[in-house]
């Protein structure tokens, strides 16, 4: 991606959770909620898309791409991210009062498409929440994001995860 | 090969447990307990709610004890099935009886199974599988008359005889016109069988599994679990799962069991390590 991305983009955030993949799926499905409204999400993608995110994520995303039909020729992004994983004492990283508060800041931004804020979230302090936001500063430093719509915004699991999608301008 | 239980199938990766319901008042383990048939259509209720795909439903207690006619047998066990498959038209229904006159009589209650637990004693029973197109189970029972216990019994192989019998059973069922696919095999555990033979069976059965039949065992608190461990009937449920897990581990298909629950637990659970079941939910370490 360069700079002066045109108006029409599309972007979708997700979480890069590794239960929508089909290698870890049980009998029942305990992300069927969040698969949903991800897959709808990206489903709404143009046909081709840049996926933003490490290895790992990488896969995700290829699968939730495979997993949908997608036409249109607009420039389409998929960023993998997801807030803290140390909200309570539930989460899979030990308990930290920092969490939500940084949730509810990172939150906020995505969904007023605050790319200012977004480009500049805190990344040691997002390392040490277990929070997945790299893809998320690089994709807002580089587009203006222009209309924001959050689909899913919830800690079933003690990690929050947002679904998202904007509409960008450069 | 998909398994065909009279009007029920089953892909090939399910498991099914098969509950006991005795309609005698001298079983083993339930020592009477579902003799009247109000009982036993409470214990039918209950396995239901507890899991089991199958009851098998039988009027003669296998062990020594008085003599049950025929007439005494289809008087305990006929119009109890058809009592079940009213109530039940998606429970497998199997009868564990020997005799092709009880065999007719419970087919035509709306039985799917007939276990033959005594190994081909009557022939006639397999035509009347046919007839109905019912399953047969196929036992190896060593060539003992019914009701008989084993004395002195030795073999070069046990789990040959076993298979070369129960695959004779089998060929004998096709030839008789019953369905490849309603066709099982059990290597009868402590039937003609010492403990040592029960348990070279038990750490043997990926054998039995391997000839492609469906394998069924019939485990539950039985004497080679008690030998072993040197437990009574009531004390025998541990070691009972530990010859489940073995035999599922192996492949078994089909379980007897007296407790439900506990052994589908332990059949998952093996299942799931083997790689033929997925966990039921799994989200650890995959938020």
């Amino acid at each position: 991606m360069t700079p002066g991305t045109p108006v029409s983009s599309k972007v979708v955030l997700v979480p890069p959770v590794l239960a929508f993949l089909p290698d870890y799926a049980g009998l029942t499905d305990p992300v069927a909620e969040l698969r949903a409204v991800a897959l709808e999400a990206v489903g709404w993608l143009g046909a081709d898309v840049t996926v933003l995110g490490d290895d790992q994520a990488q896969r995700v995303a290829a699968h939730l791409l495979a997993s949908t039909t997608r036409t249109g020729s607009e420039p389409s992004y998929l960023v993998m991210g997801n807030g803290s994983a140390r909200r309570t004492d539930a989460s899979p990283g030990p308990y930290d009062e920092r969490a939500v508060p940084f949730d509810d800041e990172l939150g906020r931004a995505l969904r007023d498409g605050d790319s200012e804020a977004l480009a500049a979230v805190d990344a040691e302090l997002a390392r040490e929440l277990w929070a997945t936001t790299g893809p998320i500063s690089e994709f807002a430093r580089l587009s203006s994001i222009s209309r924001a719509e959050v689909d899913y915004d919830d800690a079933p699991f003690g990690v929050q995860y947002w679904v998202v999608r904007w509409l960008c301008g450069s | 090969m998909t398994l065909r239980l009279g009007r029920h199938e089953f892909a090939d990766d399910e498991t099914l447990m098969m509950a006991i319901v005795n309609r005698t008042p001298d079983s083993f383990y339930d020592r009477g307990a579902t003799y009247a048939e109000d009982a036993a259509f409470e214990r039918v209720e209950k396995v239901v709610a507890d899991g089991a795909e199958i009851v098998d439903i039988g009027g003669v207690r296998a062990g020594y004890g008085p003599a049950v006619s025929a007439e005494e047998e289809i008087g305990r066990v006929a119009s109890f099935v058809g009592r079940v498959r009213a109530a039940y038209p998606g429970l497998v229904i199997s009868v564990d009886t020997w005799r092709s006159e009880v065999a007719r009589a419970v087919c035509g209650e709306g039985a799917d199974v007939l276990n033959d637990a005594w190994g081909g004693h009557d022939p006639a029973l397999m035509d009347v599988a046919a007839e109905f197109d019912a399953a047969v189970i196929c036992t190896h029972t060593g060539g003992l008359k019914p009701r008989t216990d084993p004395y002195r019994i030795e073999y070069d192989d046990v789990v040959r005889s076993a298979i070369d019998a129960t695959l004779a059973l089998a060929e004998r069922a096709l030839a008789a016109g019953v369905a490849r696919e309603s066709i099982v095999i059990d290597p009868a555990h402590d039937f003609a069988k010492n403990t040592f033979h029960s348990l070279e069976v038990t750490r043997r059965l990926g054998e039995m599994v391997a000839t492609g039949w469906p394998v069924l065992v019939s485990l539950s608190n039985k004497d080679f679990v008690g030998e072993t461990l040197d437990l009574p009937a009531k004390e025998r449920l541990t070691g009972t799962l530990a010859a489940t897990a073995v035999c599922a581990l192996a492949g078994a298909r089909i379980y007897r069991v007296h407790e439900v629950v506990e052994t589908r637990q332990t059949v998952d659970m093996v299942s799931s390590i083997a790689g033929r079941r997925p966990p039921q939910r799994a989200i650890r370490g995959l938020q």
